[in-house]
């Protein structure tokens, strides 16, 4: 590998490169002034090619002390670094002069502190510094100023392959206690699935029973974890808050004044790189934490390697079919988090068979939501705006892929619990109807506690948009449920990319267990809010879904509301709440009635417990009776008063109150129609409407303003031609 | 708690369409501006009564209302904060812990934060069966926010919301104690390898 390195090619090369941007600068540059400023400064610059001449012939064992030249050429190359930074060529001459330890090793740091790339960093001159570490002569202050730069400039270095082929190599430095942290930080940038192996886990952990449970050894172990959970069983402490602070990067401020100057379009992705990827300084790394990264590319030129297999950056793919044909050798980039902005990478990354890329943008995922809003620093609320920016494209990725991320959903069952319940409420509950299916064993504990304490304390406005949340989330359940069911085994596989497999009576417990905890949240909200009538249209949004399980998803269970829920949409002041609710129970008798009739065609169809035909009858019995039959307090029914508390009530005709005339939601289209039908009438009787004729008429007036639902529920539940007087009929069990 | 008596809830009438709530918080800080933000409240007449501590100073106790709902608030970055407020309920008259208390809590979300506090926090507001209600002190609709949820707690203990009553939506709304954090050995069940289990 070392001798790939063209150590052959002219060394004035780094002047030809800067000749060129001289030249072609000089075409646009007309101005005398400039072209003469221009040419002084190529002869500034001459001397320094002479100097690095002089670092690249230099013999072994040259004296340092009294030796003035090589002061002299260093203050020169010192003096272009720190002003222009150094071509990738310059760079590879002074690395390999400092770590051959040519001229022993007192020079060395100080050259290493003025290796500033002006463009990037050639990955042979890396490898070929990373093998004179293995020689052993370097003192360890140096090693480890060394792997600093080496981070430092890590987004710089124009390629990675070779340096993840020599992965092994630079774990074994591992061992070495003072380079660990810092070599731990190197692994874990270069880390791939393949890499992770028992050995590695093995060594890992055997350092940490030596040295304790440091932060870096913890940081490599949980992303050894994300790619192969089965092989690290340790359990990684949720609070591990910055992950390798250890830097003080001596080259930061002068790489990012060397950038500033030349304007070039690296320093963005790299000002990103390191300000997210260090932690020492905190505050600079809040503000950027949550911006999604410029997708660019970690190869800027291509690796000079004669493999066949050539790895093509995500960037450089432009369409759909470019990316077809490059699928088997696509570079990802350094950060995973740019994925995320890029429609064609998230197509990649939806059809890649490889799970290592949405483990790698999921644990970056899971850690960027971690520390942005469960860890926060001080100025919290600074950051609100990046916050909501991130999540939304977060919602809108997981809306593109269809699929939630493992570590967003363990983010929220944690964010649950410590929520105030407005703070970005919508981007909040769009996510959490992401959440794949639970087991009915946890999702009690994940869920339903922190819900409903948020529930019960919160704004009606709240509560409708928690039922709304749930409504979308069991839609979505029963999508995924008719979707990846198995005819066979009816085992569901929920999710191609996790490995949550369930059984038809898991996935049933859980979605009774959702349907039933709704319903509780609506029974009491409703009594809470005086029988809102926004909440009920939420309520009922999420029982027309519910009523339809069978039929609409294929999911032999059929759940009645609670009589908290049916009897405030029976007595709604609204007809539409009325109507929607006839509706829904139109929708229960045709799905009760396929599902019995499919039980009597095959034996092993599904049964449905009589508790559920005995509800569904009595609420249908109740219904009728109430609406059509004017008989409101029947023995036997849900609703019961005393006669003497009835009559005490000094209501007239108190059986009347809540049939189809009476009903407060639909009276004023009784007056509207006694008034057309008998328009000459002075005094209103609304009980001249239940005359056969005009009921009829009456009914047919209803169903002309919209009362679909309604109308079938009269047509399904109501003998025709009969008329007023008529008992609904009822579901046998 | 014989000393306990600096509030009692029984012996005082309450007044037509009106509610009182004390805020109790070491700090001074948060409770200001929640107070301000209480008594914008054109419903009902809402009287705020601020606290550094309990118990309540001797000399104004006749002329005191009766009290509907007692907050305590805790910074949660602050050991202080919560031992006082620790301290403070034990002059509380035990009839108060039927649905007229709750707790509230700030800057839940700081990395400063000791795991350890909040879950004693979330431990004595669970074996009082209080509600526990987090909020944003920082921003402006944090505080909205905050001062909707105890409004809305507030009618219920004041009995201004028909059908409802103060212990009754405590049993609905008081803290459980969240699950406890793995011990280090224990393997995770793969049914969970992607879900919840993912802890960085």
């Amino acid at each position: 590998m070392a001798a790939q390195l063209n150590l052959s090619g002219p060394p004035d090369s780094g002047l030809s490169s800067l000749t060129d941007q001289s030249m072609s600068s000089r075409t646009s540059n007309r101005s005398l002034r400039v072209a003469e400023k221009e040419r002084r400064k190529n002869e500034a610059e001459d001397p320094s090619v002479l100097a690095l001449q002089y670092f690249y012939n230099v013999e072994a064992g040259t004296p340092v002390n009294g030796n003035d030249e090589v002061e002299r050429n260093l203050v020169l190359v010192e003096q272009v670094a720190y002003r222009n930074g150094l071509s990738p060529e310059a760079i590879s001459i002074m690395l390999e002069f400092a770590m051959s330890l040519r001229m022993g090793h007192s020079l060395c740091p100080r050259v290493l502190k003025c290796l500033i790339p002006v463009t990037v960093v050639p990955q042979e001159a890396v490898v070929r510094g990373v093998s004179w570490l293995g020689v052993g002569k370097i003192p360890v202050s140096t090693q480890v100023l060394f792997i600093k730069w080496v981070l430092t400039v890590f987004d710089m270095i124009d390629a990675k392959d070779q340096l993840r082929a020599i992965y092994g190599f630079i774990f074994s430095f591992v061992s070495e206690e003072n380079l660990c942290p810092f070599i731990c930080h190197l692994l874990y940038l270069l880390t791939s699935k393949q890499i992770v192996r028992v050995f590695r886990v093995r060594k890992l952990l055997e350092l940490q029973s030596k040295l304790g449970r440091q932060p870096f050894l913890l940081n490599l172990l949980s992303l050894y974890k994300v790619f192969c959970p089965e092989l690290v069983t340790l359990s990684i402490p949720s609070r591990s808050k910055s992950v390798f602070k250890n830097h003080n990067m001596p080259w930061k401020s002068a790489l990012f004044a060397v950038q500033k100057r030349n304007g070039s379009q690296v320093a963005s992705s790299i000002s990103l790189a390191s300000a997210s990827k260090d932690g020492t300084n905190r505050r600079k790394r809040k503000h950027h934490h949550l911006e999604i990264p410029v997708l660019s590319a970690v190869v800027n030129k291509q690796p000079q390697t004669e493999t066949s297999r050539r790895l093509v950056p995500l960037v450089q793919i432009q369409s759909v079919a470019e990316l077809l044909e490059n699928m088997d050798h696509i570079e990802l980039p350094a950060q995973m988090g740019s994925l995320l902005g890029s429609s064609l990478a998230l197509q990649y990354l939806d059809c890649v068979q490889d799970e290592s890329a949405l483990l790698r943008l999921n644990f970056w995922i899971g850690y960027a939501l971690h520390e942005e809003l469960l860890f926060c620093g001080d100025g919290a609320s600074q950051n609100s705006e990046e916050s909501l920016q991130f999540l939304n494209k977060l919602l809108s990725t997981q809306h593109f892929l269809q699929e939630g991320f493992s570590s967003s959903d363990a983010f929220l069952y944690k964010f649950l619990n410590v929520w105030d319940g407005s703070l970005l409420r919508p981007q909040i509950l769009g996510l959490l109807s992401n959440i794949p299916v639970i087991p009915s064993s946890q999702i009690g504990r994940l869920l339903f506690e922190p819900l409903m304490q948020l529930f019960f304390t919160s704004s009606v406005f709240f509560k409708c948009g928690l039922i709304e949340c749930l409504s979308n989330m069991l839609l979505k359940w029963l999508i995924w449920h008719s979707v990846y069911a198995l005819e066979d085994d009816l085992d569901i596989s929920l999710n191609s990319h996790t490995s949550i497999n369930m059984t038809l009576s898991g996935f049933k417990d859980s979605v009774m267990g959702l349907v039933d905890f709704v319903g509780r949240l609506a029974s009491i909200g409703l009594q809470l809010e005086g029988c809102h009538s926004l909440l009920l249209s939420f309520i009922l949004d999420f029982y027309t879904m519910v009523c339809d399980t069978f039929l609409k998803y294929g999911l032999p269970l059929v759940v009645m509301p609670p009589p908290g829920v049916f009897y405030p949409a029976l007595f709604a002041t609204d007809p539409v709440s009325v109507d929607r609710l006839a509706f829904i129970m139109y929708r229960y008798k045709v799905n009760l009635t396929s599902a019995k009739s499919q039980e009597k065609l095959t034996e092993q169809a599904f049964h449905i417990s009589r508790q559920t035909f005995r509800e569904f009858n009595n609420y249908t019995v109740y219904m009728v009776n109430c609406l059509w039959n004017s008989k409101m307090f029947q023995p036997g029914m849900g609703v019961q008063l005393r006669e003497e508390l009835l009559l005490k009530s000094n209501v007239p005709q108190y059986w009347t109150s809540f049939d189809l005339v009476h009903h407060p939601a639909f009276m004023s289209y009784a007056i509207d129609f006694h008034q057309k039908c008998w328009p000459g009438k002075k005094d209103i009787d609304l009980d001249s409407i239940k005359h056969s004729k005009p009921w009829s008429w009456y009914l047919e007036y209803l169903f002309s303003q919209g009362y679909d639902g309604l109308a079938l529920f009269v047509q399904s539940n109501i003998r025709a031609g009969q008329g007023n007087g008529q008992q609904g009929d009822s579901l046998s069990t | 708690m014989s000393d306990a008596r600096s509030e009692k809830k029984r012996d005082k009438l309450p007044g037509l369409n009106t509610a009182n709530i004390l805020l109790v918080e070491s700090e001074e800080q948060f409770q200001k501006s929640l107070a301000d933000a209480l008594v914008e409240e054109t419903a009902v007449t809402v009287y705020v009564r601020l606290a550094k501590s309990l118990p309540l100073p001797k000399e104004n106790e006749e002329s005191r209302p009766r009290i509907d709902l007692v907050v305590f608030i805790i910074n949660l970055t602050s050991e202080l904060s919560f031992q006082s407020a620790e301290a403070s309920l034990k002059y509380l008259d035990p009839g108060y812990l039927l649905g007229k208390v709750c707790f509230m809590v700030t800057n839940a979300r700081n990395v400063s934060v000791p795991t350890k506090r909040l879950d004693a926090v979330r431990k004595l507001a669970a074996a009082l069966h209080c509600p526990l209600l987090f909020a944003e002190d920082q921003t402006s609709d944090g505080v909205t926010n905050a001062t909707k949820r105890l409004l809305s707690i507030l009618k219920v203990s004041a009995g201004l919301v028909p059908m409802a009553t103060a212990l009754y939506l405590s049993s609905l709304t008081s803290c459980t104690v969240p699950p406890r954090h793995r011990p280090a050995k224990l393997r995770l069940a793969p049914v969970f390898s992607g879900g919840v289990s993912l802890n960085f």
